[in-house]
């Protein structure tokens, strides 16, 4: 039956006529779209200079179908040459697979490297094996509708009661001028626990806190005052305070943009990817300002946040295993780092021409503010994601149903978390 | 015959019923033509308009790339997928009902028209799940082959044949028999002539359907090579946003061709999926 | 048994009529059910492996243990319920509408109107329903901000998420019903009708008495069909809600599928077979007690 099913199959190919086979092609699956083909485009053409006749082709999915497609094709050796995403993502699928190749040898083959810190190798490490070379920088800032603020004053604001009152402002004042209260102070996401968690891992982190649910040791730090602050005025800016779209506890990224790019939200997260879009005519046409998140309490320091770190990772499987490192290792040089400034507004070398970027992307490039990265719970305490999902289905049920008072919610959420981590740890 | 006054206000009542269902009905299908040329800040903040402010078709060379292929790719494979799957469809099933009609006493087939039952029965998007274990064993994961073989069985199709064979007047056959007829001549002489209205039917609601085709093709790809329009519509979302004028864009794309094609057609396509769904 | 090799023997012509559609009849629907049920005995991590660990049914326990998928299926027997008593309903109180002698011209058009959808790609339908909800931007709510009614919360309230999706597909499904009930009104003896007129019979007592006992076949077939189409919804779930919010609209097909991208193909294949069981089992008490019913 088999034979039959091959001959069947070979016959409708032989019709369609096959594809011409390239004798040395580099696929790599990513999720950054169209900006991201481009960044991988131009590094091929720069790649082929060494390399001659090697060509790097990128495919973009969008990132749910990426997970499914890169887990099951390292499960059944059909893997891409390279895969590229988040560090967290890249962790999670060495958990579901296991077949994602240490790179702790390519990594100690570069030699021009010394713009990596010990943060940065720290991410890309899990369980004792380099799972990424790290290769963009992920940097987001607080970012507030240019002309808007104009029309309030003028202030970047710098702490949370002057947030406040710009979002009160931003919703009811008509900061648009188009007669309709359809404004929104802030867009915000939450469908899932990456959306609503992420989200508040900036507020927390940006205003100067180490940990928003669990710290290295495993202690849930969320009832801890300084942090039950943030987590209060963060969950009422869903629910009471009504400063963000109605709609938002079903908004993932796709819709917060939908929000922020229809010129509809007034405060939002800018990520260093997203200006190269925002400044263009049809979207934002440069109508915004980026700054650190906002002070919970005067004394603390505010910060841009470095929530994550983008790398390269190559499967066990991977089809051409030794050239795929070649390119990783690549991907580290200065001519490719520098078309990942240009095309994705993100890099991790700190030598890059910066003059052809936009005031609002040099911001970034430049780093003009203090800089704080995230604790990276998920290489630390493999039972986090799985936390995190109950943590955000408890904050969830919290917004859909405010309560009079959010501290005894608050003490019970801690109580809870306390209560999984110790059962999951086991 | 005259109206009654009672009559007259039951009639515009009626037609005030159907009209309004009708236009909810067909309403989605305006607002996705305009958005497709208003810019997304323009939806959002007056979505009700009739009318784009301009008309400008500069959006369809901002989709003309999507996830790094081209979009000629996914109309291509679209155009390609669903014909040859539907060329397929009718030749296998067609042959395949004839058989089982005119012999249903033969050993293996009684088995056999459970298990495709059967096959229709089982959770058509679960189903897709083994059927890309299937696709890795055979090798056939990422080829068009693989999606346009899977593409071709149906349970209207194959209901549509059945009923039309059966209804084939049985002395008709018994007469060509007995005139020494061979079977592939009764097949090919007798049997074929007079399916060829049904076999339009059949082929012409296939494409229909394997052109809105997405999971098992979003299953059996391994790269956006081989997804077909409607494929490429649902990852329009990447990382670093989603276009949403874009979307729309595509969404016509995908829409327009065969929304022509049923109004073309549509005696044709309504009459047979009734026939082939009150069989089943 | 030389009966059934001589058999074979002279009906060799029509195995070879019938060879291509019972190819992939079982590579494509025999073999991945088989498949199925088998990586449902196995471990996720070795599903796809050439030689798998068996562990019985210990996905099965899995899966029975997980409360999301109990809470999951027992939204999928109410979504479906809903829905098919929704798009049963609706889509016979327009078949009657056509067929009644109220509307003659135009009849064509409001069809059309209504069986479009039945054709239309999902995909686009429901992605241009997803914006149409949206409580910010879309035109939906934008009416009823004009006409003065109170905003309909959509896809983003957990109570009015598995509304927003019954109607988006009954959008997408009601034509297909209808047309099965004009196919069965226009079969039905019209002659029973003015003899119950002349009886005295009221216009309810006609429809109910006379015209609706004709309609059995349809009703059948149409619940049945509805009952697969509903308990396997998937792909407005896809588009629109992606299970959401807080798994308001989690269906079994969409959770297992869920699964199966992260790995768990034991789990997920396990679920797939349980709700195999549920399509079947549901499916034919439907077509059973119509059957009986008809018999009486």
């Amino acid at each position: 039956m088999k034979t039959v099913a091959k001959l069947l199959g070979a016959g409708v190919f032989a019709v369609l006529g096959t594809l011409p086979l390239k004798a040395q092609q580099l696929v790599v699956w990513h999720d950054l779209g169209d900006n991201g083909v481009k960044w991988f485009e131009a590094m091929s053409a720069e790649f082929a200079k060494t390399k001659p006749g090697v060509t790097v082709r990128s495919l973009s999915f969008p990132t749910d179908q990426w997970f499914g497609r890169v887990i099951s094709a390292l499960n059944t050796d059909t893997a891409p040459d390279l895969i590229y995403n988040n560090y967290e993502r890249v962790i999670r699928i060495e958990t579901q697979t296991g077949k994602v190749m240490d790179l702790k040898s390519a990594f100690a083959g570069v030699a021009d490297k010394s713009f990596l810190g010990e943060d940065d190798l720290r991410v890309a490490t899990f369980k004792g094996k380099q799972i990424i070379i790290p290769i963009q920088r992920v940097q987001m800032a607080f970012g507030v509708r240019k002309s808007w603020l104009d029309k309030n004053g003028g202030k970047f604001p710098d702490t949370w009661d002057e947030v406040k009152v710009l979002a009160a402002a931003f919703r009811d004042k008509d900061p648009d001028g188009n007669g309709r209260a359809d404004t929104f102070g802030m867009a915000l996401q939450a469908a899932k626990p990456r959306d609503l968690i992420h989200m508040l891992d900036l507020f927390t982190f940006g205003s100067g806190l180490r940990h928003t649910l669990i710290d290295p040791e495993g202690k849930i730090t969320i009832d801890r005052p300084e942090h039950a602050q943030v987590l209060e005025e963060f969950l009422k800016t869903y629910s009471t305070y009504k400063f963000v779209s109605p709609d938002t506890v079903n908004h993932s990224f796709g819709e917060m943009y939908q929000i922020i790019e229809g010129g509809r939200g007034g405060m939002f997260r800018v990520g260093d990817w997203n200006v190269r879009k925002w400044d263009g005519a049809n979207v934002l046409d440069g109508d915004f300002v980026s700054g650190p998140w906002p002070k919970f309490a005067a004394n603390r320091p505010n910060s841009v946040v470095i929530g994550g770190m983008r790398g390269i990772a190559v499967p066990e499987n991977s089809p051409n295993k030794a050239l795929a490192v070649e390119f990783a290792q690549f991907m580290l040089t200065k001519a490719a780092q520098q078309a990942s400034l240009e095309n994705v507004g993100a890099a991790v070398r700190k030598d890059l021409d910066v003059s052809k970027l936009s005031p609002r992307s040099q911001y970034f490039a430049k780093a003009e503010h203090r800089l704080v990265a995230y604790d990276f719970p998920e290489s630390i305490h493999s039972f986090y994601p799985e936390l995190e999902a109950a943590f955000h289905r408890k904050l969830l049920s919290g917004i859909a149903n405010p309560p009079a008072d959010w501290k005894p919610f608050i003490a019970e959420t801690a109580k809870e978390m306390r209560d999984l981590a110790a059962k999951l740890k086991n | 015959m005259r109206m009654r006054p009672s009559d007259i206000l039951l009639r515009i009542g009626a037609y005030a019923a159907a009209g309004v269902v009708s236009l909810v009905f067909l309403y989605p299908y305006w607002w996705m033509l305009v958005s497709a040329f208003r810019p997304t800040r323009a939806i959002m903040s007056n979505p009700l308009k009739l009318f784009p402010e301009r008309i400008d078709f500069s959006i369809f060379s901002e989709i003309g790339r999507i996830g790094g292929v081209d979009l000629w790719v996914y109309v291509w494979n679209s155009v390609l997928i669903t014909g040859l799957s539907t060329l397929l469809s009718v030749v296998v099933t067609a042959l395949g009902a004839y058989a089982l009609v005119r012999r249903p006493d033969l050993p293996g087939f009684r088995f056999l028209r459970y298990g495709f039952l059967v096959a229709i029965m089982y959770p058509y998007m679960l189903l897709v799940i083994p059927v890309y274990i299937v696709m890795f064993k055979l090798g056939l994961l990422g080829s068009h082959a693989g999606i346009i073989l899977f593409l071709a069985l149906g349970p209207i199709q194959f209901f549509l044949f059945e009923q039309f064979f059966r209804a084939i007047p049985g002395e008709v056959i018994e007469a060509a028999i007995i005139d020494g007829a061979s079977e592939a001549q009764i097949l090919f002489r007798i049997v074929l002539p007079v399916a060829a209205p049904i076999s339009a039917t059949v082929a012409l609601i296939t494409f229909l359907l394997n052109w809105s085709q997405w999971f098992p093709i979003l299953i059996v790809s391994k790269s956006p090579d081989t997804y077909t329009l409607p494929v490429a519509l649902l990852s329009m979302n990447s990382e670093l946003g989603s276009n949403f004028q874009g979307i729309m864009a595509l969404a016509v794309l995908t829409t327009l061709p065969i929304a022509v094609l049923f109004l073309l057609a549509q005696k044709r396509v309504m009459e047979g999926m009734a026939s082939g769904a009150v069989k089943g | 048994m030389t009966a059934t090799i001589d058999a074979i023997r002279r009906g060799r012509i029509f195995y070879l009529f019938v060879m291509p559609f019972a190819v992939l009849t079982i590579l494509f629907g025999v073999w991945p059910i088989l498949l199925s049920i088998q990586v449902s005995f196995t471990a996720s991590a070795t599903a796809l492996r050439p030689e798998p660990t068996y562990v019985g049914f210990a996905n099965y326990a899995k899966v029975f243990a997980d409360p999301i998928f109990l809470a999951s299926l027992s939204r999928t027997l109410i979504y479906t319920a809903l829905s098919v008593v929704a798009n049963l309903a609706f889509a016979l109180a327009f078949a009657m509408l056509l067929a009644s002698a109220l509307i003659t011209r135009g009849n064509l058009f409001f069809r059309l109107a209504l069986f479009l959808p039945v054709v239309t790609p999902d995909v686009a339908g429901y992605v241009v329903w997803r914006w149409l909800y949206d409580r910010s931007f879309g035109a939906l709510n934008a009416f009823l901000d004009i006409v003065g009614l109170p905003a309909f919360a959509g896809l983003s309230g957990k109570d009015t998420a598995m509304a927003a999706l019954l109607i988006a597909e009954l959008w997408h499904h009601a034509g297909f019903y209808m047309i099965i009930f004009l196919a069965n009104l226009a079969m039905r003896d019209r002659s029973l009708e003015e003899a119950a007129h002349i009886d005295g019979a009221t216009a309810w007592q006609r429809w109910r008495y006379v015209i609706l006992p004709q309609l059995r076949p349809a009703l059948i077939i149409n619940t049945v069909y509805a009952l697969i189409q509903f308990l396997k919804t998937f792909t407005v779930v896809v588009v629109m809600t992606k299970g959401g919010p807080t798994d308001a609209t989690n269906f079994v097909s969409y959770y297992a599928y869920q699964l199966f991208d992260q790995g768990r193909y034991g789990e997920a294949t396990a679920m797939a077979t349980i709700l195999f069981a549920v399509v079947i089992v549901i499916s034919m008490s439907a077509y059973l007690i119509g059957e009986r019913g008809a018999r009486r």
